[in-house]
């Protein structure tokens, strides 16, 4: 079949590769209908992440049609349409039962990477390298879902598959970072970051009763959609001070919430970034944090930050003392899929979330390396670009 | 101590682009050296459920060369499970990791999960290390 290969750092290649087997009998085989570009892959195309080998599928946010399902599937039957968390979790270790599924004990089958490099290894994801378990991915014609049960579910009859797609990764992210982040009604949320991760959340904050979102960026067409499609006022932090213009929105109080959809490959006005972008390439630091930095100088005291933008390893000038005098809880996670999907397709149902404005690139898998460029230098007002296998 | 320079050296190494390296390494040096130290886990199912039963999988396979022992997880965890390889056991740390990691999930998932298949990849000149690791998922780490 064909799929969307990782060749090494910025290469991308289709190739031919072996159709997934089903390998245990929780597994269900998907044949893809929709695939999407994921920024948390950019990290990986960037090298920046480097438990890759040459060959591997990437994709992880994905929809299509059950077409083979092992004996002891209960929840799914051949010809169903599902969407699929993009985490594993087996949903019965300790961490399932928390409902924090990416922290799952049982779905990486090489915890040892993480284990060492950050103490406990967190559950397994599919095309995201072999620290998280090196599960095929979804740019691919078919894909192997482990736990499918947990991890899968049926798209209801109203929701399209346009739609449904994002509540596989981008959605329940979002809506992980404003729950988990604590947004309760009334509350002021920043969220750093306009792609796909930090519209949802900028949703999921308004949906749970925030009174004023503000998204930060530095695209104005990703402005623009966030104005427009989610409802969330907008910062273009190079036309304007981010810090100054966010006191002043919340009289002088900082966020409640910060929510930060950016990630380790964050960019920033100033000097910071040149200093950052060097020890990043030295190796003196694994990851950029400029959004990290600001939204725990700007938050509220007492407010929350949460970290959705995915960092590997370690980072250099982290405002510890701001965050302890300021009494702030800083939080992060991977997404917990399963605790928001059902959830979220209902809500898609009854028109509360739309997504659809997202894929703003709809290409054949033949186009991977290009969808690939062109979300990555941004181009041509991309968001998300979606591939059809 | 021994555990935080260990993830140093991680750190570090992952900094310079060679962690898969050092965690096969690390694992080789360790297989030998277990210092009779004990391996624990926890596993999500009650104690008296566990202590009534004969622990499955591949702990049970690892039979008298090890001292296995269970107590109860404070709150709500489950069961810890501590296994120590008993004098001149042949046994490396690297089996007993991987022995504690698979019967954890068969004793609360009911099976272990295998990576996809059949690979996609090709082994190469850079791929070698990381693909030594992985072929070794279970049993390195810091268990
Ligand atoms: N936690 C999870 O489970 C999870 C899931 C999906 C994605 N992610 C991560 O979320 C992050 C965002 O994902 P995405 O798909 O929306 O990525 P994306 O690349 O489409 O969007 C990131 C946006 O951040 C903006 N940005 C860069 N520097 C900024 C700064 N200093 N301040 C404000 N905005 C800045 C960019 O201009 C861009 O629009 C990535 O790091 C991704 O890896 C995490
Ligand atoms: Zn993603
Ligand atoms: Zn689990």
């Amino acid at each position: 079949m064909k799929a969307l290969q990782w060749q090494g750092i910025n290469k991308l290649k289709v190739g031919e590769v072996p159709e997934p087997e089903l390998r245990n009998p929780g597994d269900i085989i998907v044949k893809v209908t929709r695939s999407v570009t994921c920024g948390s892959d950019l990290h990986l195309l960037g090298g920046y992440i480097p438990f890759m080998q040459k060959g591997d599928v990437i994709g992880h946010e994905f929809l299509g049609e059950v077409v083979q399902a092992g004996a002891l599937v209960k929840n799914h039957r051949v010809g169903d349409r599902v969407v699929v968390s993009s985490f594993i979790g087996c949903g019965s270790c300790w961490y399932c039962s928390k409902e924090l599924y990416s922290l799952c004990d049982n779905s990486n089958t090489n915890p040892a990477l993480t284990e060492t490099l950050w103490g406990q290894a967190p559950g397994g994801c599919f095309g995201y390298s072999h620290a998280m378990g090196g599960n095929q991915g979804s740019h691919a014609e078919y894909i192997r879902v482990p736990f499918a049960d947990v991890g899968a579910f049926t798209v209801p009859q109203g929701v399209s598959d346009e739609r449904a797609l994002f509540a596989s990764d981008s959605a329940s992210t979002g809506w992980m970072g404003a729950e988990l982040g604590g947004v309760q009604p009334g509350d002021v949320v920043a969220v750093w970051g306009a792609g796909a991760v930090g519209q949802m959340a900028a949703r999921a904050a308004m949906l749970l009763g925030a009174e004023r979102v503000v998204v930060i960026d530095r695209y104005d067409y990703r402005l623009d959609q966030t104005a427009k499609f989610i409802g969330a006022e907008t910062l273009n932090y190079e036309e304007v001070n981010t810090e100054q213009e966010l006191r002043e929105r919340t009289g002088g109080r900082g966020p409640d919430v910060c929510i930060e959809a950016v990630g380790m490959e964050a960019h920033s006005a100033g000097p910071q970034f040149p200093y950052d972008q060097l020890k990043q390439q030295l190796r003196l630091q694994t990851d950029r944090s400029p959004a990290v930095r600001e939204a725990i100088h700007v938050a509220r005291k007492g407010g929350s930050v949460f970290v959705l933008g995915v960092y590997a390893g370690i980072v250099d000038k982290f405002p510890l003392g701001a965050m302890m005098n300021k009494g702030l809880t800083v939080r992060g996670a991977q997404m917990h899929g399963p605790r928001y999907i059902p959830m979220l397709l209902d809500r898609m149902a009854k028109g509360e979330l739309v997504t659809e404005h997202l894929a703003t690139h709809v290409m054949p898998l033949d186009e991977g390396p290009e969808a690939y460029r062109i979300f990555k230098e941004k181009e041509d007002n991309c968001v998300r670009a979606v591939l059809v296998p | 101590m021994r555990a935080s320079r260990a993830i140093l050296v991680a750190v570090t190494a992952a900094a310079a682009g060679v962690t898969a390296t050092s965690v096969v390494k690390k694992r080789r040096a360790s297989a030998q050296d277990h210092d009779g130290r004990p391996h624990v886990i926890t596993v999500f199912r009650p104690y008296d459920e566990l202590k009534a039963e004969q622990v499955p999988g591949s702990l049970a396979e690892l039979g008298d060369t090890v001292e296995v022992s269970l107590r109860p997880a404070p709150a709500d965890r489950g069961t810890e499970i501590s296994v120590r390889p008993r004098d001149g056991s042949p046994v490396g740390a690297g089996d007993i990791r991987r022995a504690l990691r698979e019967t954890r999930s068969l004793l609360e998932a009911g099976d272990v999960l295998l990576p996809s298949g059949p690979p996609t990849t090709k082994t190469t000149l850079l791929n070698r290390p990381l693909q030594a690791a992985t072929e070794h998922g279970r049993e390195g780490g810091l268990l």
